[in-house]
């Protein structure tokens, strides 16, 4: 559970990262070196390639009461993998247009690609993108399962 | 699973603007955690030691580094944990600076997000499972793709480091551009005698297998096992035979071949060897013009051929090898400067590339080293350079420089002069790049030594006026219009990337970028590597640069194929991709999306399965995310993990 | 000759060549007709087309990937066979497809509801179909209904009336209505609230009883035993009785499908409690669409949209930061 669910503020919200190891993981680290400063709601998962972010990881944070999903890769022809990013590309672009079926905020998701280099820019998307998530407040989620107490169900 | 957990300071880089103290405690209740505490750096000696002994004494099976990014020390802790005896993939990294303390100055939420990061390590490292490498053996053997100065550098070094090299070149000759040059700046010496020597050497050398007139095929396998298949293309003579002797070339009836090697500059016979000192000195049969190819009646060269060489009937031939490691040289080729019609799109004949100056400019070229303007054979007296011809063009999509027109100009500038003293030569240039050694004093040379006159501005027009060229141009530095009646126009035409460089990138799978130069694996640490090991770049196919550099390129990624391998076997990465066979429907869609051909079908009793090539699989995952059923998983990066991952931050 | 008639004769003549000709025959009751399995000349005379034919049999193919089998098919049925095929997840020369023009099927939800007032399902003693009318004869009364009324609502917007490829094909083929698919069942949704969608989905899945008869239907769902419903490695979903991972799943067989779903809503008319699954899967299909000019089934050289791609994609226009 998200310390975030103890002692949250107010102030920030959950958002989810998913980076390739490559290039945006890289330039998200360029921009710490270069001390640009961001917004602190978001935590980065780190994995080998865009190709490697299943939508329904998306779906599963966001069903999970997460605020925001931003995915980030490669940019196109750039791929540590050649075409991982490609699918990807396809892939999340397609998945974002079921959000709005299931009720979800289409811009609480977003997908983009930022190199190594780029540490301004990735400041930019992570603030504009953390911007984005605040005007739209925290998001609704489906409650889980009640607790299965055996104790209970036996003492009754 | 005992994990333990070590919070570093990084002196104030961290604990300026996270509690440290607070996440180590934070930490100590996440399950699993048998030991956690804050280290002032986790990566000095003493930390390292820190971590080590921490293992031993709380008997710990895993261990969380909450400090810097993974793409920094990830190794260094993964070293410190298999010294202290656990395997080296039971570690994970919280990356709490460059993505926490650096990027915010809020300690309550930095401090937050810290903890979440390491909850997020811990989660993930309660799956982490053992990982092995595996040792892999590799071939001690370097293609070199490109017989250019680049690649024939590469080559020697590497054949002089005692390994094998196979070069191919898609001209019957090695040499690429540079052969086609007169003279070389700034110091004016003979191209083909700085060259020629180096092409002979190739020829010459056991260590080196040469297969000119051939291209890249296909390439699979991987780094220190790649399996080649080089195209051969057929010359219609049988090299083995071909002495190189030349009756053919004097006897073919057709001389009106377009000649490449003169780029046009003169025609050639449809059987010909490129230039003198081609290297294999062998000649091919240009197919489009042989008569006897085309309608079946000639065959005059079959009758002189005094070793029974030609050979009509002759077919392209694939030929495999396996390479442990390949430098891509294939250089670059020159923009169609056609789509500029304010220079006549082509139409006037006495509107000429620089190369094909070069050509004239050349003693073994059509005019034997007599400047002749191509339309009436007249020596030209008036000069006109136009230099950055598809270069800083935004306009054509040719926003880059090319970096060695300004040069070359200079060079032709002056050699014009040399050859004839009382002509005048004008250079209309934008600025002029001259950086290198001994560069810039030799611009000047040009300007001031040899009366070469420098305008600095552009042409807007050439039009026919008699048997001249009229240019029409501004001179923004006199802040004037002029116009200049010239004999002859030479377009410094600038660079693009070799044509067929994107689908060799491809079979490579490596990078290019938009221009279809190849991209280095770090623009400034890792110059002549990609990102796909055991590939390195050569020369300008990583991006137009000048002979010198192409050399020093040339023999770094010699010393980057060496050093690779230097031993006989490598270790492979075990985090690739697994199959559970009992889960796998056969469905392929794995084997269909991997780039890398790694998973392949396979029938385990009667049915069908996926099967990783562990050697191959270069760990992207993209099979994992395909996999309906998630019967493939990413080791290190299954979904488990990545949804434990996901969980920790925001289970509600 | 009647179409059924012909039918009849094709499965006759395929028989001798298949291990199988799966195509309907009469089911629990008089307004169901169910899959058929025929094996022996004498089996194929109870083989019946025709409105009651509703069920896809291009779900049982892949579990006979290895023999041949005949399929007889409505043309929506074949663009699953079509789809896979060029998935590779059946071979081509090891089904025999027998098409014919498919005049619309019967949504028996729609029948009941209709004379709900009239008696319980369990009463129907007789259905006949006759120029546009259904007839049902229900607790000893007739009633007549209009078979526009009562049928499944993929017929509303058939686009394939006849199968999009088959080896044999009975009478002459049917023009399509020309009705364009315009999302009308998707119109409902995209008129709420997302606060509304949001609730309208928890309330749906709450009664989901997680029984899978919606993957169990699916011609595209290969995994079958391997499903990630059930699977701990990878851990998708619980075994809880949660409103949250019930829709989860919803979710994973729609992105299973995205790009691979012919539309045959297979999945939405065996489910029990009649939550509309396949608004997700529409969803997704009109995404691939609008992106890819693609619908799945429709020709066995295609690639599945998300199993490739272009090196630069003309319809996707992505944010520029």
């Amino acid at each position: 559970m998200s310390v975030l669910n103890e002692s949250n503020n107010g102030k920030e919200l959950r958002i989810v990262g998913f980076l390739c190891n490559w290039c945006s993981y890289g330039g998200a680290d360029t921009a710490g070196v270069g001390r640009f400063t961001q917004p602190t709601d978001l935590r980065i998962v780190r994995l080998p390639c865009s190709g490697r972010v299943n939508p329904l990881f998306i779906v599963k944070a966001l069903l999970n009461g997460a605020d925001g999903v931003l995915v980030s890769g490669c940019h196109p022809r750039d791929c540590h993998y050649a075409e991982g990013n490609f699918y990807a590309r396809r892939r999340l672009e397609v998945f974002k247009r079921l959000l709005p079926t299931l009720g979800i905020d289409p811009r609480r998701f977003e997908y983009t690609w930022v190199s190594a280099s780029e540490g301004q820019r990735w400041q930019k998307v992570v603030s504009e993108f953390t911007q984005q998530v605040h005007a739209l407040g925290p998001a609704k989620f489906v409650a889980d399962a009640p607790e299965f107490d055996v104790l209970k169900v036996c003492a009754e | 699973m005992r994990i333990g957990v070590f919070i570093c300071h990084c002196g104030s880089n961290i604990a300026g603007t996270v509690d440290v103290a607070q996440v180590a405690a934070n930490a100590a209740k996440m399950p699993d955690v048998a030991f956690a505490v804050d280290t002032m750096y986790a990566c000095s000696e003493p930390g390292q030691q820190a971590i080590e002994e921490a293992v031993k004494q709380h008997k710990l099976t895993g261990v969380v580094v909450a400090s810097c990014s993974p793409r920094m020390h990830e190794p260094t802790f993964r070293r410190a944990v298999e010294r202290a005896g656990l395997n080296r993939y039971m570690i994970e990294m919280a990356n709490i600076r460059e993505q926490v303390s650096w990027i915010g100055k809020d300690k309550e939420a930095n401090t937050r997000k810290a903890t979440d990061l390491v909850h997020m390590a811990v989660e993930k490292l309660r799956l982490n499972r053992v990982l092995i490498p595996k040792q892999i053996p590799v071939t001690r053997k370097v293609l070199v793709v490109g017989g250019g100065v680049a690649g024939i550098q590469a080559a020697l070094d590497c054949a002089e480091g005692g390994m094998e090299v196979v070069m191919v070149e898609r001209e019957p000759s090695i040499g690429g551009k540079m052969s086609k040059l007169d003279k070389t700046f700034p110091t004016i010496d003979c191209s083909s005698c700085v060259l020629g020597p180096k092409m002979v050497d190739v020829a010459q050398n056991d260590h080196i297998d040469l297969f000119t007139y051939s291209e890249v095929e296909s390439i699979t396998g991987y780094v220190g096992n790649f399996e080649v298949t080089i195209r051969k293309k057929a010359p219609y003579v049988d090299w083995e035979k071909c002495t190189g002797c030349g009756i053919c070339t004097e006897k073919c009836p057709n001389k009106k071949s377009f000649d490449r090697h003169n780029e046009g500059m003169g025609t050639t016979t449809s059987i010909n060897i490129p230039f003198p000192q081609a290297i294999p000195k062998k000649a091919t049969i240009n197919a489009a013009t042989c008569r006897k190819l085309v309608d079946g009646k000639c065959g005059v060269c079959a009758k002189v051929c005094p070793s029974g060489a030609i050979n009509y009937e002759q077919e392209d031939e694939l030929v495999t090898v396996k390479v442990g490691a390949v430098v891509a040289a294939t250089g670059y080729d020159f923009m169609d400067w056609t789509v500029y019609r304010e220079y006549g799109a082509g139409r006037y004949k006495d509107v000429i590339t620089s190369l094909q100056y070069e050509r004239l400019l050349s003693a073994s070229g059509p005019t034997e080293g007599h400047i002749k303007r191509p339309s009436d054979g007249k020596e030209p007296k008036n000069i006109v350079f136009i230099q950055c011809v598809g270069s800083r063009d935004v306009s054509i999509g040719r926003p880059y420089c090319s970096g060695f027109c300004c040069m070359y100009t200079a060079k032709q500038a002056i050699l014009t002069k040399d050859h004839i003293p009382d002509s005048q030569s004008y250079v209309f240039y934008m600025d002029i790049r001259s950086p290198g050694k001994a560069y810039d004093e030799f611009t000047r040379r040009a300007q001031e030594e040899y009366g070469a006159q420098y305008l600095r501005g552009r042409v807007s027009t050439i039009v026919p006026l008699g048997d001249k060229l009229l240019v029409r141009g501004a001179d923004t530095l006199a802040g004037q219009q002029v116009e200049i009646e010239a004999d002859l126009v030479v377009l410094a035409v600038g660079g693009e990337a070799a044509h067929g460089a994107p689908q060799l990138a491809e079979k490579l799978r490596i990078s290019y970028d938009s221009y279809g130069f190849f991209m280095e694996g770090h623009v400034k640490l890792k110059p002549v590597e990609t990102n796909t090991a055991g590939v390195f770049l050569a020369g300008a196919c990583q991006g137009l640069k000048d002979i010198p550099a192409s050399v020093a390129q040339g023999s770094a990624a010699a010393a980057k194929a060496l050093g690779l391998l230097s031993k006989d076997t490598l270790e492979s990465d075990p985090q690739t991709a697994s199959v559970d066979l009992k889960r796998c429907v056969g469905c392929g869609k794995c084997w269909n999306v991997c780039p890398f051909g790694a998973i392949r079908e396979m029938d385990m009793r009667g049915q069908i399965k996926a099967e990783v090539l562990e050697a191959v699989c270069q760990g992207c995952g993209l099979c994992n995310a395909t996999c309906p059923q998630g019967a493939i998983q990413l080791s290190h990066f299954t979904d488990n993990q990545v949804l434990a991952e996901v969980e920790a931050l925001c289970r509600c | 000759m009647a179409i059924q008639e012909q039918l009849k004769k094709m499965i006759l003549d395929v028989l001798p060549d298949v291990d199988c000709v799966i195509g309907w025959g009469p089911g629990p009751d008089p307004l169901r007709g169910s899959p058929f399995f025929m094996r022996k000349p004498e089996d194929v005379e109870s083989f019946m087309a025709g409105p009651m034919a509703v069920q896809n049999p291009a779900l049982f193919l892949p579990e006979y990937k290895g023999k041949k089998v005949g399929v007889v098919v409505k043309g929506c049925d074949s663009r699953s066979v079509v789809q896979l095929i060029s998935e590779d997840l059946i071979k081509r020369e090891e089904v025999v497809i027998i098409g014919f023009p498919c005049d619309g099927v019967l949504d028996v939800a729609k029948v009941e509801n209709a004379l709900a007032s009239h008696g319980e399902p369990g009463e129907i003693t007789a259905v006949e179909f006759s120029g546009g009318e259904v007839k049902v004869t229900l607790a000893g009364n007739t009633h007549s209904l209009k078979f526009d009324d009562v049928k499944a609502d993929k017929c509303g917007r058939c686009a394939v009336p006849n199968a999009v490829m088959s080896d044999f094909f009975a009478g002459i083929a049917r023009e399509a209505s020309g009705v364009k698919d315009d999302y009308e069942d998707l119109a409902a949704l995209e008129k709420m609230s997302l606060e509304e969608r949001f609730a309208f989905w928890e309330n749906e899945m709450s009664r989901c009883l997680r029984c899978y008869a919606c993957r169990n239907a699916c011609p595209m769902c290969v995994c079958r035993d391997h499903c990630v419903a059930s699977s701990r490695i990878p851990h998708w979903i619980s075994q809880a009785d949660s409103t949250r991972d019930k829709l989860m799943f919803q979710v994973i067989h729609a992105v299973h499908l995205a790009g691979r779903c012919t539309g045959c809503g297979e999945c939405q008319r065996v489910c029990p409690v009649g939550i509309p699954v396949l608004l997700l899967k529409r969803t997704l299909s009109k995404g691939v669409t609008e992106l890819f000019d693609y619908a799945a089934g429709m020709d066995t050289e295609s690639k599945p949209p998300l199993l490739t791609f272009q090196v630069e994609e003309a319809t996707i226009k992505e944010r520029n930061w």
